[in-house]
């Protein structure tokens, strides 16, 4: 069985449900380098699906060429059956997939409420905006606190939260998520990783999350990819990798 | 005839400019717009002393020189704080400065009317006074100035300016002093332009602002991008071509004045095209393989048995690095509290914790990459805080990036050979004056370059430029430079992460050997296999300081530990 | 005491003719991170252009749309032409730079080529002048000070409160989180060359009215914008009015004891101890 094929069927398997997202020999990089080869995956709806891998395994680079920041090199992306290979990052927002980069994707030296604001840039209904603004400062309520603060002063923590607000506000179906616990205290990781839950479970959102805290986001997860230099080397439940050994191996 | 000799002088007065030019902009990645300045100040100064002082031959050339690499240090001291766009404006200010001050000094340098009347050059009671005379000593000059260039650019002193243009931390960490290479070329590149200036003043006996104008600066730039920036033949090709090109115009019967501008926008439109379609230039820069091919020795199998003892020196002095209650906060937060740390020769210490732990902060503290808002670091019992990065380097302390940060566009023996401590073609005085010792040395230095290669498994790569390694080989060329620094203490961050299993058995015995040879080793590492593997000591960091310090299996052990961070 | 009146005052004029420049030569470097030396011929071929439909007979206000007109399509091509492709391939900041300075030579000796050398004035330029106390001033200085007063004001609107303007002020903090929440950063780039450089072509009609124009003139107004940019902070509104200021006061003030034609100079001078003392700028980068 091709690694494309165990892809698939492990996201039937793990939800039963459609594949939203399908990453088929994806290959990416920057400048003339190839970071990731050959890459399958599949992302089932409501599914959380937990991308691990050591630093420079091209996590990253792979998340950037889904979402359309940087060119694939060879391969197919398609999203709801429908071919987005290459595709501008602004459609993709368009078209309900979002895009949370790694370590405060957040505008610095705007406040709290410019940065949602601009999180709707593709949304000009102003109502269905405030709508969902709503929504996002009852996720994390200390957002509604600090509206008006510049966000470059907010902590790492809210920072993060921050991010990921900014990514409800265009209403997304597909959230890919990277590295949310970067630089955050044990306390605010399981802080976002709760966040990340409600959206998954509440909002219906599938996401794609790339993760270093094996620890705090297994959990969540309904099925796991581990990530070796620029390639899968496996797919499957997340239940074999909380054997920090097996693990270890992997890496 | 006449004619066309004149346009073989104005091409060797182009190259000298264009390839002076091109050591600051192509070899150091130093975007100064002051060349024409040095230019005109070269030609001012000897056009003075000729008319006003009445020096004798050759001083007014010296001098001009001199005054050239004197201005030149002097405007690098304080511009060299200042880096990208912001040389860019400090470089052209004084560019304009120095053309307001020609204008206006009417008492020295006449004003607007310059000044005319600079005697001919006088061989032997010959004036050269016509092109056909003046053009050997324009073709001697001109080819004794390429040579300097040349000299400085391809010595090893060249390549740690390529190496500081590609990665300026990474440079330091080897232990280049980046500051001293920046004034020293920079003072080169002036003195270079200011002897053009001299000539120019001997050849048209007349010296004015206006032929120093920011405009003059411009083509000597389109010159080196045509040719190709880091390629100095390229940049006496550029010259040529752009001298040549526009005499072209001549042969179209437009008037003066037009065709004058026509060729301005000549050389507008050929630094556009080629940056669009060639950015490269004409030739691009110059890979050097052939001097190293030449030197090298005996590589591969036999080599790779002995080299950790030959690359590191004798056995390593047994030294300790102490950090006593380090402190470090960026703006409010703390990246570091109170932490204690101390590395023992003949160790390997892990680091380990989560991300954003202060892992890496911890590294550059102890490495003076960044100095600690509290506490103190003590290498064998001595303060280091009056150390810069790179004394440090050169005092033994030797780190790597976790962002690898390799010297890109250069070869894989390059980025070996940059780190090897106490060359002797990194001191200029002896890529001059002592050329022999360089050879000497420089083959001395490749042999050794090859043996760390052949150690960490890369002698098939020798010559590929770094940017087209994989990432398992990049890593490898990580630890390559790293030991190549010859330092006592070496502190790799994440050597391994992404090596596969079989990789990985072949760096332990590495590291182990290391430790073996009375080196002071630290890893940061996630992968704990490896820091079960390796190390004998290990400090969990966490919010900024050590939570634990144990044996590997002591901490593993721990259940509060496991908690936070194993499990 | 009357000439310190007067100098002042000039320096207050020149000043707000700097920071109108250095607005639109901010804007553009702060939201595309392109040195856009080609700023300069730009703004002298809006001067040109304007001279040039005046000359035939178009009224003066119109001759000012006109320029405004060229000068966005001109900076806008220039994005196009010749910065795009260069980002779009991923080089260095620098290689932009280089290629306006190779755009900067283009335009201006194209300039000299199409109208020919020497000064081009508008005659029979009607304006008034008045006396304030012994202040000295014409109608043409009022309408330097009013255009800052204007167009800062407006653009300050702009950015603030429109949603376009918003994302262009989004792109300046970060370009790539502006693509990430489907901002077109390429759009909003094209906007930016439009918007800065039909920025540039209204202190160059002034100009026009008061000194005439020659193709020289755009090295000094580009090199005074960039000044004017690095003095005051980049990526502000705010910064690059004080930084107009402060190099127009100390122009101009410098006068006051010191011999005419050492004028420029020492303005370089002064410059070039900040740029050193403070390479950040004297006031840092704020927003807006």
């Amino acid at each position: 069985m091709s690694r494309t094929d165990s892809a698939a069927a492990a996201a039937e398997t793990a939800s039963g449900t459609e594949v939203v997202l399908a990453v088929r020999g994806l290959g990416a990089g920057y400048g003339r380098k190839r970071v990731v080869h050959d890459v399958s995956l599949a992302l089932g709806e409501r599914e959380v699906l937990l991308m691990l891998g050591h630093n420079g395994a091209g996590k990253t680079t792979l998340l950037r060429a889904i979402f359309g920041l940087g060119k694939p090199m060879g391969g197919s992306v398609s999203y709801h059956g429908r071919d987005i290979t290459g595709r501008k990052a602004a459609e993709n927002v368009t078209d309900g997939l979002a895009y949370v980069p790694q370590g405060h994707g957040v505008f610095r030296t705007l406040s709290v409420a410019d940065n949602l604001e601009l999180g709707g840039f593709v949304e000009p209904r102003s109502a269905l905006l405030a709508e969902r603004r709503e929504r996002v400062f009852e996720l994390f309520p200390i957002l509604a606190e600090r509206r008006s603060q510049t966000a470059g002063t907010l902590s790492g923590g809210q920072q993060q939260m921050l991010a990921i607000g900014m990514a409800l506000m265009h209403e997304p179906r597909v959230i890919l998520l990277d590295e949310p616990s970067i630089g955050l205290a044990p306390n605010l990781v399981e802080r976002v990783m709760q966040a990340v839950v409600t959206i998954n479970r509440t909002m219906g959102v599938a996401i794609l999350m790339v993760e270093q805290n094996v620890q705090l986001s297994l959990p969540i997860a309904q099925r796991a990819l581990v990530l070796k230099t620029g390639a899968v080397v496996y797919d499957g439940p997340p239940d074999p990798l909380r054997d920090h050994v097996e693990l270890m191996k992997l890496f | 005839m006449e004619y066309l000799l004149h346009i073989a002088v104005m091409v060797c007065l182009y190259s000298i400019l264009a390839t002076s030019f091109n050591l600051l902009i192509g070899f150091a990645g130093l975007f100064a717009l002051s060349q024409a300045a040095f230019y005109g100040l070269g030609a001012y100064t000897t056009a003075i002393l000729l008319v006003d002082v009445g020096l004798p031959f050759p001083l007014p050339l010296i001098a001009s020189a001199v005054v050239g690499a004197g201005v030149g240090t002097l405007l690098a001291l304080p511009a060299l704080r200042i880096v990208g766009d912001y040389l860019v404006v400090v470089t052209l200010a004084f560019q304009i400065i120095l053309v307001e001050v020609a204008m206006n000094w009417t008492g020295l340098t006449g004003g607007t009317d310059g000044i005319s009347g600079v005697p001919n050059y006088q061989v032997f009671g010959l004036s050269l006074d016509s092109p056909t005379s003046f053009l050997p000593v324009a073709l001697l000059v001109a080819a004794l100035c390429f040579w300097i260039a040349w000299r400085l650019a391809t010595s090893p002193f060249g390549r740690s300016l390529r190496a500081m243009r590609e990665n300026e931390s990474a440079a330091v960490s080897v232990g280049k002093n980046v500051v001293a290479m920046k004034l020293v070329v920079f003072a080169f590149s002036a003195g270079l332009a200011a002897v053009a200036g001299s000539l120019f003043a001997r050849y048209f006996n007349y010296v004015g602002a206006d032929s120093f104008l920011i405009e003059e600066t411009i083509y000597i730039l389109a010159m080196v991008i045509l040719g190709g920036a880091g390629n100095l033949v390229g940049s006496v090709l550029g010259a040529a071509i752009l001298v040549i090109l526009p005499e072209l115009l001549k042969f179209i019967a437009l008037p003066v004045d037009i065709a004058d501008k026509s060729r301005l926008v000549l050389y507008g439109l050929v630094m556009v095209a080629i940056l669009i379609y060639r950015p490269q230039g004409l030739l691009g820069e110059r890979k050097t393989q052939a001097r190293t091919r030449a030197s090298s020795g005996p590589g591969g199998g036999e080599a790779a048995a002995v080299p950790l003892r030959a690359s590191a020196g004798a056995a390593a002095r047994g030294r300790t690095i102490e950090g006593r209650g380090l402190a470090k906060q960026f703006g409010g937060i703390v990246a570091i509290s109170s932490l204690d740390i101390r590395l023992e020769p003949g160790t390997i210490t892990g680091l380990i914790g989560p991300n954003g732990a202060g892992k890496t902060t911890a590294f550059n503290l102890l490495t003076g990459f960044l100095k600690p808002t509290g506490g103190e670091v003590l290498l064998d019992g001595s303060s280091t805080g009056a150390l810069k990065p790179y004394e440090l380097a050169r005092a033994g302390v030797a780190r790597s990036f976790q962002d690898l940060r390799l010297f890109t566009k250069m070869t894989v023996l390059e980025n070996v050979l940059v780190a090897l401590p106490g060359q002797v073609g990194d001191s200029v005085f002896s890529v001059y004056f002592r050329p022999a010792a360089v050879r000497r040395d420089e083959a001395a230095n490749v042999r050794r370059a090859r043996e760390v290669l052949a150690f960490v498994g890369l002698e098939e790569q020798l010559h590929e430029t770094a940017e087209n390694l994989s990432y398992a080989e990049e890593k490898l060329l990580v630890v390559a430079r790293l030991l190549a620094t010859g330092a006592d203490v070496l502190l790799f961050d994440e050597p391994l992460s992404g090596l596969d299993g079989a990789t990985l058995q072949e760096i332990f015995p590495v590291m182990r050997r290391l430790a073996e040879s009375g080196k002071t080793v630290c890893i940061i590492e996630h992968n704990l296999d490896v820091i079960k593997e390796l190390c004998s000591v290990v400090y969990y960091l966490d919010e900024g300081h050590a939570m634990a310090v144990g044996r590997p299996e002591e901490l593993m052990a721990d259940p509060e530990l496991a908690e936070r961070y194993f499990r | 005491m009357d000439l310190f009146l007067q100098l002042f005052f000039n320096g207050l004029t020149n000043g707000s003719y700097y920071a109108l420049l250095g607005v639109g030569f901010g804007l553009i470097f702060a939201t595309t991170k392109i040195v856009h030396f080609a700023y300069g011929p730009i703004f002298a071929c809006a001067a040109y252009a304007a001279w040039w439909a005046a000359s035939l007979g178009v009224p003066l206000p119109l001759a000012g749309v006109f320029a405004v007109a060229v000068a966005a399509v001109l900076g806008v091509a220039s994005f196009l032409v010749i910065y795009r492709p260069i980002q779009v391939r991923g080089a260095p900041g620098l290689v932009a730079l280089i290629a306006s300075l190779g755009l900067f030579i283009l335009l201006e000796n194209l300039l000299g080529i199409v109208f020919g050398a020497g000064n081009k004035v508008i005659e029979n330029v009607n304006y008034d002048v008045f006396f304030l106390g012994p202040v000295f001033f014409t109608s043409i200085h009022l309408w330097q000070i009013a255009s800052l007063a204007i167009l800062g004001g407006a653009l300050f609107l702009f950015l603030r409160y429109t949603r376009f303007g918003k994302a262009i002020v989004a792109m300046t903090d970060n370009r790539e989180m502006a693509e990430i929440i489907g901002i077109d950063t390429t759009r909003m780039a094209i906007a930016v060359f439009a918007i800065g450089s039909a920025l540039s072509a209204v202190p160059a009609v002034l100009i026009l009215l008061k000194d005439g124009a020659t193709t020289h003139m755009g090295f000094q107004a580009v090199f005074m914008a960039f000044v004017t940019v690095v003095v005051g902070g980049i990526g502000s509104i705010r910064g690059a009015v004080v930084g107009g200021f402060a190099l127009g006061l100390v122009q101009s003030l410098g006068l006051w004891k010191i011999p005419t034609e050492w004028q420029s100079s020492i303005a370089f001078v002064v410059l070039f101890l900040i740029l050193v003392a403070r390479p950040q700028g004297l006031f840092g980068a704020s927003r807006l």
